[in-house]
């Protein structure tokens, strides 16, 4: 067996020996451990505000794994990558107040018109390169945006309030979109679904081609490759696991606004995903995580907590420009190096 | 129009690639201004002329990157003429690039892995890469055939400029094209590297690959090809045998010039 992303095999089976061998699968499996852990600490002391907290990071880094797709492995930069989260946020929220109060159906719906969209948008989108396409992206999500802002079908700037929380019906049991500590699980283990979703294409010849239009786009056609197919099957992806992740959106707070789809919650994934290390995937759920509770925790003492995101930004780009995970690799692979 | 059809008349049995009355112009500019010629299955063809004799863009219009204003290129029975690049492989025919055009980001086995990929058609897209047997076996025999074994893992920006343009054309090749089109193989190579790749050529045709080649270096040119095509301003000035071409008064003054006045 053959398999591209294996090094020479380490002997030791210790957890820094894993490490080295696959620091970013280990940091995934990492991530999510954390994760359980926060929730038995936190449901142990009996919390709600930070199991919201920690849910409403997990949907954004849903959000962010998106524009990690598009930025980080594709090359594009989606700056109005909210236009899918906000439209999965409405969608869901129109289904489950004017349609039937069900998680399955909402999540059906988002997909299926989130791989619409995308294709529409996509299809304009992916004709520019470089800054133009961050510059068309941007300006669609501005002109949905303003239109949903202006519509009084949808609420215009308030928004659609009132949605029923859904009891997510598994079977055998069901879980209560209102529990704090089922509906963080249950959003954990979709959004690790995704992540894994994502993970696994990027192993596969389709991931890899991905690379190889982000690295030199201009050679990938003399290889026989259409280089926007694949850029748009990118686009429509990305656009269903924003919107899935922006579905699950009102079921935590009960409402969705259009300021979902402003440029403030496209830049906020930019910057989750380059602060969290860009291209690695696991990168876009730690860095919303870290900087989602960040933002919360200082805007309790300071309305001018995005001042204080602005530095951070500013700090790791400058002085860990491969991000948090990015550090981190590097620094497992220069201990690799001077082990013995 | 973008439909391969076959064409069965007019185009001899031998000649894998027929370029005809090909232009192209860039606003007021023609820049190649109808260029005939075939080229015969098997052998090496080579186009040479002067600096801004339009030889690149010859190379780019046969090679889909430029689309023609006018004319045509049959290649093996099928009309190729404005066919987008990512047409050409599955029709046969591959190119490399003058200045190096790789993935340098990329470990070398990879650059090879994404070309070999084409072999598998479209199977194992959403399996892991390892799974991709035709490909990786593909991989396999170019690294072997390039010795590029030990640097498999390294990067295609941090190779040496030999093994760099060894990687180009072993990249062109990996998806067995029927004919290659190399444009300007030995660029910034030294002598001995030269020859070697010289050597490699001939070895290529050897194995029935029809080789278009594009080059600087008329030794070499001379020493390897068929069939010489020489261009001058944008027009085809003369074609021939190597022994023709160099006899030939309009080539002699119009290219040679010095060197064979001296």
């Amino acid at each position: 067996m053959r398999d591209m992303t294996v090094d020479p095999v380490l002997p030791s089976t210790s957890v820094t020996a894993r490490l080295q061998r696959h620091p970013i699968r280990a940091l995934a499996w990492l991530f999510f451990a954390l994760a359980l852990l926060f929730a038995l600490v936190a449901g142990l002391k009996g919390d709600v505000f930070f199991f919201r907290l920690a849910t409403e990071a997990l949907i954004f880094g849903g959000l962010s794994l998106s524009v990690d797709l598009l930025l980080g492995r594709t090359g594009l930069l989606p700056l109005g990558q909210a236009l899918f989260f906000g439209f999965g946020a409405y969608v869901s929220a129109l289904v489950l107040k004017h349609g039937l109060p069900s998680f399955w159906l909402a999540m059906a719906v988002v997909l299926v018109t989130t791989t619409l969209v995308g294709l529409l948008a996509g299809v304009i989108a992916i004709r520019a390169k470089g800054v133009y396409f961050a510059l068309i992206s941007f300006g669609l999500a501005q002109v949905v945006s303003k239109a949903v802002f202006n519509t009084r079908e949808l609420g215009a700037s308030d928004g659609i309030i009132g949605v029923p929380v859904p009891q997510i019906s598994f079977g055998l049991f069901s879980v209560d979109a209102a529990s704090p500590a089922g509906f963080f699980l249950l959003v954990l283990i979709f959004i690790g679904i995704l992540y894994g979703l994502l993970a696994y294409l990027m192993e596969t010849p389709f991931g890899h081609q991905l690379a190889a239009i982000r690295t030199n786009e201009h050679r990938v056609p003399f290889l026989g490759v259409d280089p926007w197919r694949y850029k748009l099957v990118a686009f429509v992806l990305a656009a269903n696991v924003a919107g899935l992740s922006g579905a699950l959106y009102p079921m935590l707070r009960g409402f969705v606004s259009p300021e979902l789809m402003f440029f403030q919650v496209s830049g906020n994934a930019i910057i989750n995903v380059i602060v969290g290390g860009t291209g690695t995937l696991i990168g876009a759920l730690y860095g919303s995580a870290v900087l989602t509770v960040l933002r919360s925790v200082i805007g309790t003492f300071t309305a001018h907590h995005q001042l204080v995101i602005g530095v951070i930004f500013m700090i790791s780009v400058i002085f860990f420009p491969r991000g948090m995970i990015g550090y981190v690799v590097a620094a497992l692979e220069r201990r690799k190096e001077t082990a013995p | 129009m973008s439909a391969i059809h076959q064409v069965p008349t007019s185009v001899p049995a031998d000649a894998i690639l027929s370029v005809s009355d090909i232009t192209v112009r860039f606003g007021s500019l023609v820049a190649v201004d109808g260029v005939s010629f075939q080229a015969q299955r098997g052998h090496i063809t080579s186009v040479i002329g002067p600096n801004g004799a339009g030889k690149s863009t010859l190379f780019n219009l046969i090679s889909g990157a430029i689309e023609p204003s006018a004319g045509r290129v049959i290649f093996d029975g099928q009309d190729l003429t404005g066919l987008p690049p990512n047409r050409m492989l599955a029709a046969g025919l591959a190119r490399s690039f003058q200045i190096t055009n790789l993935f340098f980001e990329l470990p070398v086995r990879e650059n090879l892995r994404l070309a070999a990929q084409f072999l598998e058609h479209g199977r194992g897209l959403l399996r892991p890469v390892g799974s991709s047997r035709v490909a990786l076996q593909r991989v396999d025999e170019l690294v072997e055939r390039f010795r590029l074994e030990h640097k498999l893992n390294e990067l295609a920006g941090f190779l040496s400029h030999g093994e760099q343009r060894r990687l180009e054309i072993a990249v062109a090749l990996a998806a067995r094209p029927r004919m290659l089109l190399l444009d300007e193989p030995t660029q910034g190579m030294s002598h001995a590297d030269t020859q070697e790749t010289g050597e490699m050529i001939r070895g290529l045709a050897a194995e029935s690959l029809s080789i278009l080649l594009v080059e600087h270096d008329v030794d070499l040119v001379m020493s390897l090809s068929d069939h010489v095509v020489v261009m001058h301003q944008g027009g085809k000035l003369a074609e021939g045998t190597p022994q023709q071409v160099r006899g030939n008064p309009a080539v002699q003054s119009a290219y040679f010039g010095d060197a064979f006045h001296a």
